[in-house]
């Protein structure tokens, strides 16, 4: 009786172990790896790349030269080459949260031990008859050991992974949102400045004689300069989210040992709520 | 040359430009009755040449990204590998426990010295194994 005794303590102290120990917690981190997975995809609804940049500027001077020709002719191999970049950083960033997030998630572990209990209860077990409330009980039992433990390993796993991702996630999302936040919206500079010479030209040269064309004109320009703002507003916004998800990692890194689960959860939540903010914004401004 | 640019100061080269086509055009309006059409045209052609290589540089500066990041994009790719085979090691875990319960059933026929059972039962744990992972 007292031998059983001390082998339930050692069960309870090995499961408390690994219930309690794991220095990540599960549910907030798949919540933040959700939330940042979200805010990067939103990198595939900007409307807008250099290759685009470079096909509108042609289609302007085309515009702005009055050439008619029977194809357009443009050469944007240096813009097409910079979105491969910026592709390529995307797929490796987007991969890692999708992974986190995955590895995260309990469904992962929510093993179903249905098809044991069934061959623990069958008939064709021949004399050793097992109820089927004790093959039940037994295998919720051993669902809870064999949850505990591998929560336990995935704690551990996701805890390793942070640590070595931070540095060069930290990297990847600087570049990033230098890419988008300063080139890309940098390229929209220059549309504006182009749209303004076009239309000062035009002015000054007298070209247009109505009064009509004149306030059509001044209208077409302030509509571009709009749709103009609109898209570096869209890309500022995707800009910040990128420097929420950087924040919220790096704080991932920083706790990743000594936080416990309550304060942790109260920290991300922060980060993520500012991320969900900005995405809800990013959307409105898109659409 | 352009290739040991960094990024930075490919940046830095862009804004000039996009200043300087501001200028020249600012410069052109201020002065449009002193300067003859022929001035004004050259200035014209310069200015749109000055924005466009602004523009230019901005792209190839995203280019030059590529060089700084290789190290980092690499370090994430293969901690993603690692990441997803965890989770395929965890998945099949529960093909496991299938596989379990098959072994169970197939035990039991070789103690009742079933025949057929264990031709099934050898059957059953073949389809478990070959399966694939919910």
């Amino acid at each position: 009786m007292k031998k059983h005794f001390v082998k339930n303590r050692s069960l309870i102290f090995v499961f408390l172990l690994f219930s309690s120990v794991g220095c990540i917690n599960l549910k907030t981190v798949g919540e933040f790896a959700g939330t940042s997975t979200l805010g990067i995809k939103n990198f595939e609804q900007i409307e807008y790349s250099f290759y685009q940049h470079c096909l509108d500027r042609c289609r302007d001077e085309a515009i702005r030269k009055y050439e008619i020709k029977r194809g357009e002719e443009c050469t944007c191999t240096l813009y097409q080459e910079a979105d491969s970049v910026t592709q390529v950083i995307y797929n490796s960033m987007e991969g890692y949260f999708e992974g986190l997030g995955k590895l995260s998630q309990n469904e992962l572990t929510d093993y179903s031990s249905d098809a044991l209990v069934s061959a623990l209860s069958a008939k064709e077990l021949g004399p050793v008859r097992i109820e089927e409330q004790t093959a039940a009980a037994f295998s919720s039992l051993s669902s809870t050991l064999l949850r505990a433990t591998t929560d336990f390993y995935r704690r551990k796993k996701l805890a390793s992974y942070i640590e070595d991702a931070n540095e060069p996630m930290q990297v990847l999302l600087a570049k990033f949102r230098l890419i988008i936040g300063t080139n890309l919206k940098g390229e929209l500079r220059f549309k504006k400045e182009r749209m303004y010479t076009y239309y000062m030209d035009m002015k000054m040269n007298n070209t247009l004689l109505s009064d009509y064309e004149k306030g059509k004109a001044t209208s077409d320009y302030y509509n571009i300069l709009d749709e103009i703002q609109r898209k570096e507003l869209v890309l500022e916004v995707f800009a910040k989210s990128l420097d929420e998800i950087a924040g919220g990692h790096q704080m991932l890194y920083d706790n990743r040992n000594n936080l416990s689960v309550k304060t942790l959860k109260g920290i991300l939540q922060g980060y993520s709520s500012n991320v969900k903010d900005l995405i809800s914004e990013f959307n409105k401004l898109n659409n | 040359m352009m290739a040991n640019l960094t990024f930075d100061q490919a940046k830095q080269l862009s804004d000039n430009f996009y200043l300087l086509g501001m200028a020249i055009g600012d410069f052109r309006y201020h002065n449009w009755d002193r300067l003859t059409h022929e001035e004004n045209k050259e200035l014209s052609v310069t200015q749109y040449s000055f924005l466009k290589y602004g523009e230019d540089i901005l792209a190839f500066a995203t280019t030059l990204v590529m060089d700084e990041v290789v190290d980092s994009l690499q370090k994430i790719n293969t901690i993603t590998k690692e990441i997803n085979d965890t989770i395929r090691t965890l998945t099949n875990i529960q093909k496991g426990l299938n596989v379990a319960a098959a072994v169970l059933i197939l035990g039991v026929a070789i103690m009742n010295r079933d025949t057929n059972g264990i031709g099934s039962s050898i059957k059953d744990i073949y389809e478990t194994w070959k399966s694939p992972i919910a």
